[in-house]
């Protein structure tokens, strides 16, 4: 049975973005394997607001980065500055120490600024005058990228994108839910008056849990098989890395706790592999990325279960 | 890694060095490597850690430059060469067995490890090892299967094994059965080594018997269509010519046997009044053949035999393999011959010897007379024994043996029967062969060992060679009953393992086909349509059967839980849904919606899926409940009537 936390978490954020539930599994799931999330969607459809409101049900510290093309690293990781007073240096930390970061619209700003965050995004710890500054624990990054404009824009290279765990888009909602969320309070309203569900603790716990999920030898062998078939598949021409194996073992064994479970079935594989794969691969045609997951989610229809 | 696993692997690599150390012809200091197998092994077990790849690999090369000096210097044989190499190679594997890869390599080593020792040996422990080492690899096999499956521990794998085992030696016998058999070697030339033995050459040195009558080795094992009142006299060649210290053969004029139908006939014979004997002849690389005189036919797969003038019967070679030869002889055959001049040859300085001869004689009117004088003197008044001393300087073996010590072996009575026959002026030889044999109860058949090799006299009266035998009896030692159990098995692994032959093959046939064939039909004809109809049955039958054994294995391979669950996926097939094996159960649960079932259909997956992949075990109430729930499925009623 699912855990009651994570029942009230899912409760608690879709109370402000209704009818999105697939996407707010996905985004709790990649909280709990400690991984960072990408949206890629048009604006406006509430990827903001997903982020901020996992942020505020969880009683995580928040910070919210708008990224432009004129961004410098110092304004995502801090700066140094002197003080008169005491006659030193003094680090001022950027928005960078959060606990859930938004990093929207990600594409704006330059490759040297992106890396930045997205160094500290893998490392956990940020370098500075050589000192090392470890970032708050539980650290999530939610990056959104606007695909319709790509004018003016960075797109994020294979290496970078990498690093995600999982890419997902929201969608507009269905017209059922967008009437009522044209009528009723805006999402920012409902977020403020949103209350925590879970600590910060709870949720180092059921990171750790979803880590000890147990995985039977014969759904891991399943799982290198996809990972495998996206290099041999005539349609892509860069298959998944190994961090990418990593990450939807991660991803499953996750979503394994997020059902309730303490084992991972085929199906965690089977269904978390188009959002995990999708946007590491890079098809021949250089189409997008959902395009990838269709190739990842047809790949998969083609590759035996273990029984 | 399960104890039962580990513990094939190591008694494959032993049982692969075992088969070559059995063979006796290991040169044991370039094998000394091998003995760090039990340190391997015994660090195997105790799981300590494994040798690095790189280790591994420098000893592997260390190896393998002993193994140049091997085949180059030490034994100069390639052949044991590579056999000594084995099992240094087991050695270091057993350092380095970290993957389901490296048990593999061991399995390999060990089976060309006994491909090798099977070119070196016919022994029956051979053939024990061998069928030991087969049912343990299929087993290595099948287990390191479901080891990779990662099922092992969790399938009943006992019943499989054990069928996979039984299919395989029945096939195994099958393929031995109905081999084409050649007689080429698979590997060049036989590294067989037969037993030396003297005497059946063309040269006998004085005394070398002495040597052989302490040898218990088996010669040759003879099976007989009929009791033959003993003395048993295994005839083999005649000596003529004797210059004291041996005897050799001077005129050797042999001509070619001709062949009729199967077998090489000597002297036309009635079938009725003759006696077979089926003769087993071990590797003494000698070419001569045994039998009971007067030998009429030989039955022998070789491509051509000689006969000299003697009556001696050889192979155009000598061979250091089994064989097994059919002699036919007529029991109340004479031989006959004529006198020549090298019958009645005598070496220099035997005038004591002839003239102990004539005393001996003396009361005799002919030559009959003469010779059983002689025969019955040498009977009474010497002793018999295999500890002679050597002669004093100046002085003959034989005058030795007849005037001073008065004991020697049969050697020294036939020579001094031979010589004092022929200063009596009647032709005469040495024939050497084997004398009796010990009856086996167990097989009922002859035992005929190094030790009966025994040398007898032909004399020539009027025109027939008659035979004396001037050497007193001495008591055979009898062998424990155990010992002869053993040799009838060792009888049956030779006879229908090791010289298995393609005439076996077509009785095997025979036999099987006698339901379908009129009886005493002397030949299979493979033209008749009944013939091919039985065949075409019995091939469909076992086709069949192994069909069923697979299928039902296919089935087995697969838990209690694992075979529910494909039921499952069978049932929902029939209702005409589209079922993939690239489905999981989430995706047969959104399937089974589709297809009406409820509420039972998500408990049932659920309890797959935890007892699946949840490695938790199913207990009896569980079970049943899973069960009821696949039946209710089936057959369409609610959850809540269990």
């Amino acid at each position: 049975m699912q855990n009651t936390f994570i029942k009230q978490l899912q409760t608690a954020v879709e109370s402000v973005i209704r009818g999105k539930s697939e996407a707010v599994a996905m985004a709790i799931v990649t909280l709990l394997g400690r991984g960072n999330l990408l949206i890629e969607d048009v604006p406006g459809v509430g990827k903001t607001t997903l982020a901020y409101a996992l942020a505020k049900a969880t009683d995580c510290a928040f910070q919210r980065i708008q990224f432009t093309s004129d961004m410098m690293p110092s304004d995502i990781i801090g700066v140094s500055i002197f003080n008169p007073e005491s006659r030193e240096f003094e680090f001022k930390p950027g928005p960078v120490f959060a606990n859930i970061v938004l990093a929207d619209e990600i594409n704006r700003t330059s490759p040297r600024t992106q890396s930045a965050l997205l160094e500290a995004m893998n490392e956990r710890k940020i370098t500075m005058d050589r000192r090392t500054l470890v970032l708050p624990d539980p650290f999530m990054v939610i990056a959104t990228q606007n695909p319709v404009e790509y004018h003016g824009t960075f797109p994020l290279p294979e290496s970078q994108l990498d690093r995600f765990m999982m890419q997902i888009r929201l969608g507009y909602p269905d017209p059922e839910h967008e009437k009522r969320a044209v009528a009723g309070l805006s999402g920012f309203a409902l977020i403020e008056k949103l209350a925590p569900v879970v600590t910060k603790a709870d949720i180092l716990k059921m990171q750790e849990a979803a880590d000890a999920v147990a995985v039977e030898d014969t759904v891991m062998d399943y799982l290198m098989k996809i990972i495998i078939a996206t290099r041999s598949d005539d349609r892509i021409r860069l298959g998944s890395s190994t961090r990418g194996a990593q990450f939807l073992l991660r991803a499953a064994k996750a979503h394994a706790y997020y059902t309730g479970r303490d084992f991972i079935v085929p199906d965690d594989i089977k269904r978390l592999a188009p959002s995990v794969l999708g946007h590491r691969l890079i098809l021949k045609t250089r189409r997008g990325i959902f395009d990838a997951e269709d190739v990842v989610r047809d790949m998969v229809e083609s590759i035996p279960v273990p029984v | 890694m399960p104890i039962l696993y580990k513990s094939i692997t190591a008694v494959l690599a032993l049982t692969g060095c075992i088969s070559l150390l059995i063979t006796g012809e290991m040169n044991l200091l370039v094998c000394t490597g091998g003995l760090s197998i039990f340190g391997g092994y015994y660090r195997f077990f105790r799981d300590r850690p494994q040798a690095s790849k790189r280790v591994a690999a420098i000893l592997a090369q260390a190896a393998l430059f002993v193994f140049i000096a091997d085949a180059s210097v030490i034994t100069g044989d390639v052949f044991l060469a590579v056999a000594h190499m084995t099992i240094t190679f087991q050695g270091i594997k057993s350092f380095d067995l970290k993957e389901p890869w490296d048990h593999l390599q061991v399995y390999f080593m060990s089976l060309l490890q006994l491909i090798i020792a099977s070119e070196l040996t016919r022994a029956l422990t051979f053939g024990v090892i061998f069928v030991i080492f087969m049912v343990l690899l299929v087993t290595a096999m099948v287990l390191s299967h479901f080891l990779k499956e990662g099922t092992l521990g969790r399938v009943r794998i006992r019943r499989p094994v054990t069928a996979i085992v039984m299919l395989t030696v029945l096939c195994t016998a099958i393929f031995f059965m109905a081999l084409p058999r050649t007689p080429q070697r698979f590997i060049g030339k036989s590294h067989i080594r037969g037993i030396k033995t003297v005497g059946f050459s063309d040269k006998v040195d004085f005394g070398s018997f002495g040597d052989i009558k302490l040898d218990q080795t088996v010669v040759m094992r003879i099976e007989m269509d009929q009791e033959v009142s003993s003395p048993h006299y295994w005839r083999g060649i005649a000596m003529d010519s004797f210059d004291g210290v041996s005897w050799r053969n001077t005129a050797r004029e042999k001509s070619r046997l001709l062949k009729t139908g199967d077998e090489f006939v000597i002297a036309p014979y009635d079938r009725t009044r003759v006696v077979e004997q089926r003769i087993y002849l071990e590797p003494i690389d000698s070419d001569v053949i045994f039998g009971l005189a007067k030998m009429t036919a030989v039955n022998v797969d070789t491509f051509s035999l000689l006969v000299d003038d003697a009556s001696g019967i050889t192979m155009p070679g000598k061979l250091s393999r089994r064989i097994k030869y059919t002699v036919r002889s007529d029991m109340a055959g004479i031989l006959t011959g004529r006198s020549e001049k090298r019958y009645l040859q005598v070496p220099r300085g035997v005038e004591n010897i002839i003239g102990l001869a004539k005393s001996v004689t003396g009361g005799s009117s002919s030559d009959l007379q003469r010779a059983f004088a002689i025969e019955a003197y040498l009977k009474r008044n010497f002793a018999y024994s295999l500890a002679t001393v050597p002669p004093p300087v100046g002085m003959s073996v034989l005058e030795n043996f007849l005037f001073r010590t008065k004991t020697g072996f049969c050697e020294h009575y036939a020579s001094s029967m031979v010589i004092m026959l022929r200063g009596l002026g009647i032709p005469s030889r040495v024939v050497n062969g084997f004398y009796g044999g010990e009856r086996n109860e167990y097989g009922n058949y002859l035992i005929v060992r190094q030790s009966d090799a025994h040398a007898w006299v032909e004399a020539l009266i009027g025109n027939e060679w008659k035979r004396f035998d001037p050497t007193p009896a001495v008591a055979a030692q009898k062998p424990p009953a155990l010992s002869h159990f053993l040799d009838s098995l060792r009888l049956q692994w030779t006879r229908y393992v090791v010289g298995f032959s393609s005439e076996d093959q077509k009785e095997i046939v025979r036999t099987l086909a006698s339901p379908f064939t009129l009886k005493g039909l002397p030949k299979l004809r493979f033209s008749s349509f009944r013939t091919v109809l039985f065949w075409s049955l019995a091939l469909g039958f076992v086709s069949l059967l192994l069909y069923a054994v697979m299928k039902k294995l296919r089935f087995r391979r697969y838990s209690f839980v694992t075979r529910t669950y494909l039921e499952f996926r069978a049932l929902l097939r029939k209702k005409g849904l589209k079922v993939t094996d690239a489905m999981t159960a989430g995706d047969l649960l959104r399937v089974s919606r589709k297809g009406g079932f409820g509420i039972e259909a998500e408990e049932f997956l659920n309890l797959y899926e935890s007892h699946r992949f949840g490695s938790r075990e199913m207990t009896d109430h569980v079970r049943q409940r899973y069960k009821a729930l696949l039946k209710k499925l089936g057959t369409g009623k609610r959850a809540e009537d269990i």
